[in-house]
Parts: C-alpha cells; structure tokens; sequence
C-alpha cells in the first residue's frame, strides 16, 4: 500500500511540476531568441532621419508630401504560462510585474518594426501621426474570462517627401 | 489596403496632402464583431507554454481591421464622398472570447 501511494504522489506531483517545467524552459529558451532578432531587425532598418515612425501629424519642418498611404500593423502576444503564474504571484504583494511588462514592451516594439518594414518595402520615407492601440484578449473557459493575449495595433501615414 | 474596393482615399491625418477638403460629411464608421474559433483555442494554449505571438489570432484580427475598415469606406461611398480622414481604431471586447474591432472617420469631399 505504502508503495503503491508512493507511486500515485509520484505521478501527482509529476503531472503538476512537468508542464510548469517545460514552460519555463521553453520560455527561457525561445523568447530571449526572439527578442534579439527583433533587436537585430530594428538595428537593421535605417532611414535617412533617424527614426521612420512619428506621432506629429505633420513631417517636420512642414516638408510637402508627394505621396501618401495609411498603413497599420499588429501583433498579438501572450505571456507563457510561467510569466503569467509568476505575474499571478507578484500581483497578490502588487507593485510592477515586470514579467507583463515585458512582453507588453516587446509586442509593442514588434508592432512598431513590423510597421516600419511594411514602410520601408513599400518605399516610403516615414510614418507620422502613428498611434498605438492595446487591447486584451480573453477566452472564456472554466466560466470565467481569462487574458489569453494583448493586442497591439499600430497605425499611422506613411510619407513620400 | 487603399485598393479596397470603394476606391476612395483615406488617412489616419487631418487633411489630405495637396488637396483641399471643400465639404464634409459626417462621421461613418464601420464595425465588425468577430470570435476566435476554437481549434485556434486549443492551438494557442499550445503556444502558451513558451510565451510569445500567436499568429493565429494576429492574422484573424488583422483580416478583421480590414473588414471594418471595408464597411467604414462602403459608408463613406455610400454618401458620396471620395476621401476619408482622421481614420481611427478602437477595439472592444463585448463578451468573452469576442472583440469588436471598430473603424471610424469623417468622410470628406476633397478637391
């Protein structure tokens, strides 16, 4: 009996801890890959002004526009299962859960480089009067709504000077 | 995207560059409610255990911007005018699993 109970709160304990673990390295391993090719990519599209994208509604110095077309980009992203365990933890003390922070940063910065290549392949100069847009995203299970995501939209002009 | 089907031209600033807006016509908006479906559901949950973008729902919201912003420049044709400006984005989530993805804007006469 003494055994056979050990076996059972071997397996428990098994089916509790395994899925946690292979998050956690999967985490570990995937998402700092993704990270720095974003950061490659970012450092890899230059325009001739610094940056492309910009919130004024007009290009600076009032410069003419020969051409012009609406563009948007978005992302969707979502913590891992453990960011979101970890981030269910800090928020219990609150105070910054830097887990949520990140990939919120991170699915911003990768709407607003998706948004610049969209730019860039088209032949554009420059985005102004961008805006960004957040938006969660829920599922329903267990009969309440849970965050499965975030959206982020970008949006904006793209200028041909 | 400008080439949806209502061939007028829009943007997300207040004027159109080297056209002057004579009258304008309104506000129109355009609006869709869309759900996830559920193998979508399952195949994200999948992608939970690492963390990072699901493509899925990245797509699908994205196929729906589009459709809303179809039925803003419907509206918008529909009342005569040939630009739209100040377009903006708005999204909602009405119930769970379910996201309103609205687009709106002043449609505008512009010479």
């Amino acid at each position: 009996m003494a055994f056979e109970g050990m076996i059972f709160a071997a397996i428990g304990c098994g089916c509790t801890v395994v899925p946690w673990l292979l998050s956690l390295i999967a985490t570990m391993i995937y998402q700092p890959r993704k990270r720095k090719a974003l950061l490659e990519r970012e450092s890899a599209t230059s325009f001739v002004s610094g940056d492309a994208l910009s919130t004024l509604s007009k290009p600076l110095g009032n410069r003419e526009i020969r051409e012009f077309r609406m563009m948007m980009s978005s992302v969707v992203m979502s913590p891992s299962w453990v960011q979101m365990w970890i981030g269910g933890i800090i928020s219990l003390f609150g105070g910054e859960i830097n887990v949520f922070t990140k990939v919120v940063d991170w699915a911003r910065r990768e709407a607003k480089q998706r948004l610049r290549e969209q730019v860039s392949e088209a032949g554009f100069d420059g985005v102004i009067n961008l805006r960004l847009e957040t938006s969660m995203l829920t599922k329903t299970g267990g009969g309440k709504d849970r965050t499965s995501g975030v959206e982020i939209l970008a949006y904006g002009t793209a200028i041909k000077y | 995207m400008q080439a949806a089907a209502p061939n007028l031209i829009f943007s997300n600033i207040e004027t159109i560059p080297g056209m002057t807006i004579s009258q304008s016509l309104g506000v129109v908006t355009g609006s869709t409610v869309r759900a996830k479906n559920v193998f979508k559901d399952i195949g994200a949950a999948f992608k939970n255990i690492a963390g990072g973008e699901i493509k899925a729902y990245t797509e699908l919201l994205q196929e729906s911007r589009n459709e809303a912003l179809f039925r803003m420049l419907q509206d918008a044709a529909a009342r005569g005018a040939n630009a739209v400006v100040n377009v903006r984005f708005a999204t909602s989530s009405v119930a769970g699993g379910a996201a309103e993805l609205l687009a709106y804007g002043t449609a505008v006469i512009a010479q």
